[in-house]
């Protein structure tokens, strides 16, 4: 593969704060995918013998109330909470796109209707539509995952809906009309591709913020359920030995910071990239 | 002597020069057209004699611009500034970008007054109607009041010139100010722009890419190609024979009564960006007549026998 | 024998279009009449020109004839088909015959999409299956064509000048072989040199491909230059009819279109341009002619009564230049100007 050199990728790549996000992510990726094998221990097997031992040569991060040890858990955690954020806001885009496009395109009776709920759950707090979900549907893992996904989704809808409104009105749109084009074809093959780059962005973005929510859903005992590890779920047990064993819970309050912040520099290195920056703000 | 001379003018940004060897003059109660196609450098021309080239990072290399005995390239920011609004007006080619979107547009003739001449709230608003009448503008006190959005382009474009004329300046420079305009309402701004110049004896400074505006308003016409000059004569000289086969392709392009269908051929290719100037004379690309030395030799400024100035080797009626 | 009048390829019939808009706090929304009662014949292998000012509603006729917009009433006939009656399947196969540029080139072709793919996707539109041999050729006959070398064909849209794209814009256009095709100001946003180069391509490709041009501009003198008759528009309706570019004008609104236009001849010059005004608002028209406001010569009973747009037979009864029937010339004006002024 050749890099040409205004493509996106290599304008990321090629400022500080790019490259160190991007190498900090495709490190953490990279371990949630090969976590069996990177893990020097069981995520589940517990120790109780061993239980809140400090950070030593022999567990690198020390290991938790059960013997299990942390740098493990984390690896493994990494798996839940990249998993659960990324697939949630998979759906959030796919569905909100489809909604948002539909909506800007055809107007309409339709618009009003999508547009009425999007506000509404829009002047909620995602955290507290992902609390409300979880309460009704109960907690674990999936739950958690569409929690997120129907958070973000006005956002998405939103989003989406002003791009195309937007760009609906170029003059481009009107000439593939003329051509014969059907309506479908003028939203896939025109409007989104061109809606896309902000789009992009603001997923980068929302994913960050769903590793925040997946973690507070797990330290509210939310998410994904024990034995399953996850960064909010550690930091939640931690919390009886803060002052003792501060290491449960400082190493995966640490990882949540660092992917956030990470994903957030990416962000912003890939506006500046796309150069959309107004359109990512006014959004 | 002249209000303006700008006498051998080059300017550069980085290391690329944009314009090289500019010269011609304006005098008091004139209207000099300065005409090309985009990219001839008659805008960087414009900003320049505004003082403006630092924003855009350029610079001025050699040459001279003198305006009324002060000359205005080694002019200090401060003073310039001084200049600028009050003796020296800009008309920018879009009205709707250069009115205030949240004021009205009597605040911002009056906001102009107040600034250059001092007046009180009071004159200067009596000052804004009477000049909006001058501009033939009815009912000119209800005007005052309206914000730019409730006006029409050309009604907008009358409340830019009416912001220019307001600290009464000696030269106004107009760029393109009647592109996004209707043929009728530039019929009537380029009307007045003209009928101020003689009544107000100031200097009119009028850049467009239409050789039948300048026919219709132009004492004087410089003739831009490549960030040079092409020709530069009075403008009944240059329409009765034209010097140098650009500015014969320029009157061309534009349809006239009575032309046989097929005889509007336009001029083939376009502009060079500056990064691709070629040696020799710029326009031989597109030119009907080049031949090798247009490719290699740059042609020097030369007096034709009308009293203009042409810069091609080959032309008729041309004397050393 | 008898002389077969030739059917006109495209008849527009008492059309009507109205926009709702400019809604008010109370009361019903206001609604702008921006074609009215335009009846027009475009015969096949003419140009017929359409001028007037921004608001007059010229835009929204070409984008009627393309059906681009639907009508409020009146019909649209292509060779002979109702274009309304048509399904929207049956209209999208239709469309091919049929073509538009587009004021500005510079967001008329898709900022993602390469020169090639833009000029291939009509093909795709239309079903029609090219294989990759086939497509490479379409595209290197359809550039020369418009004058554009074949190298670019895999550049994208912001990698061209103006007249460029304006260039491309017409090959895609022609890329399905249209028989009609609306030009809708196709240089206002060009140069004074571009525009000269694409009318003179315009010129060759109706010579060439014996195309149909439904031509709009603001510019009398570019459409006198370029028409075979000519359609003079005010605040939605057809004030005049040349039937010849050299028409003498007899309406007070296309005489003053007329002294509005700069020649290039300082001989020419002007000393007082007829101080005419703006183009008011489409929205709560006048019940008299609707030109009465700027009009010179206006009277008591132009703002009360509006004038038909019909040949009016006061004066001579030929037009002294063109020799034109006076049947052939309607003007909508209860004073029209005499025909052997100027």
């Amino acid at each position: 593969m050749t890099l040409s050199e205004d493509s996106t990728f290599y304008r990321v790549v090629s400022s500080p704060g790019g490259a160190l996000s991007t190498l900090f992510l495709v490190t953490v990726i990279f371990v949630a995918i090969f976590a069996d094998w990177l893990a020097p221990y069981s995520f589940e097997i517990q120790n109780l013998p061993m239980a809140n031992t400090p950070p030593s040569a022999e567990h690198w991060l020390g290991t938790d109330e059960f013997g299990r040890d942390v740098l493990s858990r984390i690896i493994h955690g990494a798996r839940t909470s990249l998993k659960v954020s990324v697939a949630a806001i998979s759906v959030s885009v796919c569905v909100g796109m489809f909604l948002g496009a539909m909506s800007g395109y055809l107007g309409g009776t339709f618009d009003r209707i999508v547009t009425a709920v999007v506000d509404l759950t829009w002047s909620f707090p995602e955290i507290l539509i992902a609390l409300i979900f979880v309460a009704i549907v109960g907690a674990g893992m999936y739950s958690t995952m569409m929690a997120i996904g129907i958070a973000y989704l006005a956002q998405f809808t939103r989003l989406t809906r002003a791009q195309i409104l937007s760009l609906k009105n170029e003059t481009y749109v009107e000439a593939t009309v003329s051509l014969g084009a059907r309506p479908l074809h003028i939203v896939f093959a025109h409007l989104l591709p061109n809606a896309l780059p902000p789009i992009i962005v603001a997923a980068m973005l929302a994913t960050g913020d769903g590793i925040i929510l997946e973690a507070t859903l797990g330290f509210f005992g939310l998410g994904a359920q024990p034995p399953i590890p996850s960064w909010g779920g550690m930091m939640s047990n931690g919390t009886a030995q803060m002052f003792t064993a501060p290491w449960i819970i400082v190493f995966p309050g640490l990882m949540v910071a660092l992917s956030v912040i990470a994903i957030n520099m990416l962000g912003d290195s890939l506006i500046r990239a796309l150069d959309i920056r107004s359109q990512v703000r006014t959004a | 002597m002249s209000l303006l001379a700008v006498d051998d003018l080059s300017i550069s940004i980085g290391n690329i020069t944009l314009l090289e060897g500019i010269t011609f003059s304006v005098d008091k109660g004139q209207v000099l057209g300065i005409v090309g196609e985009s990219g001839s450098g008659k805008s960087l021309t414009a900003l320049t004699v505004m003082g403006l080239l630092p924003l855009s990072r350029g610079r001025i290399r050699s040459g001279s611009m003198v305006f009324d005995g002060v000359e205005l390239t080694t002019l200090p920011e401060r003073a310039y500034r001084k200049l600028r609004g009050s003796r020296i007006a800009f008309i920018a080619q879009n009205p709707m970008t250069s009115l205030d979107p949240v004021m009205s547009v009597g605040d911002q003739i009056d906001q102009v007054l107040r600034l250059h001449l001092k007046m009180t709230r009071k004159a200067a608003r009596l000052r804004s109607i009477e000049l909006l009448s001058q501009l033939r503008i009815p009912e000119a006190f209800e005007v005052c009041k309206l914000y730019p959005h409730q006006l029409s382009g050309g009604m907008k474009q009358r409340i830019v010139i009416a912001m220019a004329l307001a600290a009464d300046p000696d030269l106004i420079i107009a760029d393109e100010p009647t592109t996004a305009l209707d043929v009728t309402v530039q019929a009537q701004i380029i009307e007045l722009l003209v009928q101020l110049v003689r009544q107000r004896d100031m200097a009119l400074m009028l850049i467009t890419h239409d050789m039948g505006v300048i026919a219709h308003a132009c004492d004087q016409v410089v003739v831009l190609y490549a960030g040079r000059v092409a020709e530069s004569n009075e403008t009944g000289a240059i329409f009765r024979h034209q010097s140098h086969p650009y500015t014969e392709a320029l009157i061309r392009c534009i349809p006239r009564a009575g032309m046989a269908p097929g005889s509007l051929k336009g001029i083939p290719g376009s502009v060079p960006s500056v990064a691709a100037y070629k040696s020799g004379c710029r326009f031989h690309p597109r030119c009907p007549i080049a031949t090798d030395v247009c490719r290699t030799e740059t042609p020097q400024i030369r007096t034709t026998a009308d009293g203009g100035y042409v810069a091609c080797h080959f032309t008729a009626g041309v004397q050393e | 024998m008898t002389q077969l009048l030739p059917t006109p390829l495209v008849s527009l019939t008492a059309l009507n279009r109205t926009f709702s808009g400019g809604k008010r706090l109370l009361g019903k929304p206001r609604t702008m009449n921006a074609v009215s009662d335009v009846t027009l014949q475009i015969e096949r292998g003419s140009v017929t020109g359409v001028v007037g000012e921004s608001g007059c509603g010229k835009s929204t006729l070409a984008r009627l004839a393309l059906r681009l917009i639907e009508p409020t009433s009146g019909s649209v006939v292509f060779d002979g088909v109702d274009i309304r009656s048509l399904s929207p399947k049956t209209m999208r196969q239709m469309r091919r015959r049929m073509q538009m540029v587009f004021q500005d080139p510079y967001s008329a072709i898709d900022p993602r999409y390469r020169l090639q793919d833009a000029l291939l996707e009509p093909f795709r539109l239309q079903g029609i299956k090219l294989t990759k041999l086939e497509a490479k050729a379409k595209v290197e006959e359809l550039l020369p064509m418009v004058g554009l070398r074949p190298e670019l064909a895999r550049s994208f849209p912001h990698q061209l000048s103006g007249g460029q794209k304006q260039r491309a814009c017409i090959a895609r256009a022609l890329a399905l072989q249209p028989e009609f095709l609306v030009l809708d100001e196709p240089t206002a946003s060009l140069d004074v040199s571009i525009q000269a180069q694409i009318i003179g391509l315009l010129e060759r490709l109706k010579a060439e491909l014996g195309l149909t041009y439904l031509f709009i501009s603001h510019d009398l003198s570019l459409v006198r230059y370029f028409s075979d008759k000519i359609v003079v528009m005010y605040l939605g309706r057809v004030v005049e009819l040349l039937p010849e570019p050299s028409a003498l004008p007899r309406h007070p609104y296309t005489k003053a279109l007329l002294d509005s236009t700069f020649e290039p001849d300082p001989k020419l010059r002007r000393t007082v341009t007829p101080a005419v005004g703006e183009i008011p608002s489409a929205f709560d028209l006048p019940q008299g002619c609707a030109y009465a406001s700027r009009c010179p010569f206006a009277q008591d009973r132009c703002r009360i009564e509006r004038p038909e747009l019909e040949p009016r037979p006061e004066g001579s009864l030929r037009n002294v230049v063109g020799n034109i029937p006076l049947h052939a010339h309607p003007v909508a004006c209860h004073f029209p100007l005499p025909l052997t002024s100027s």
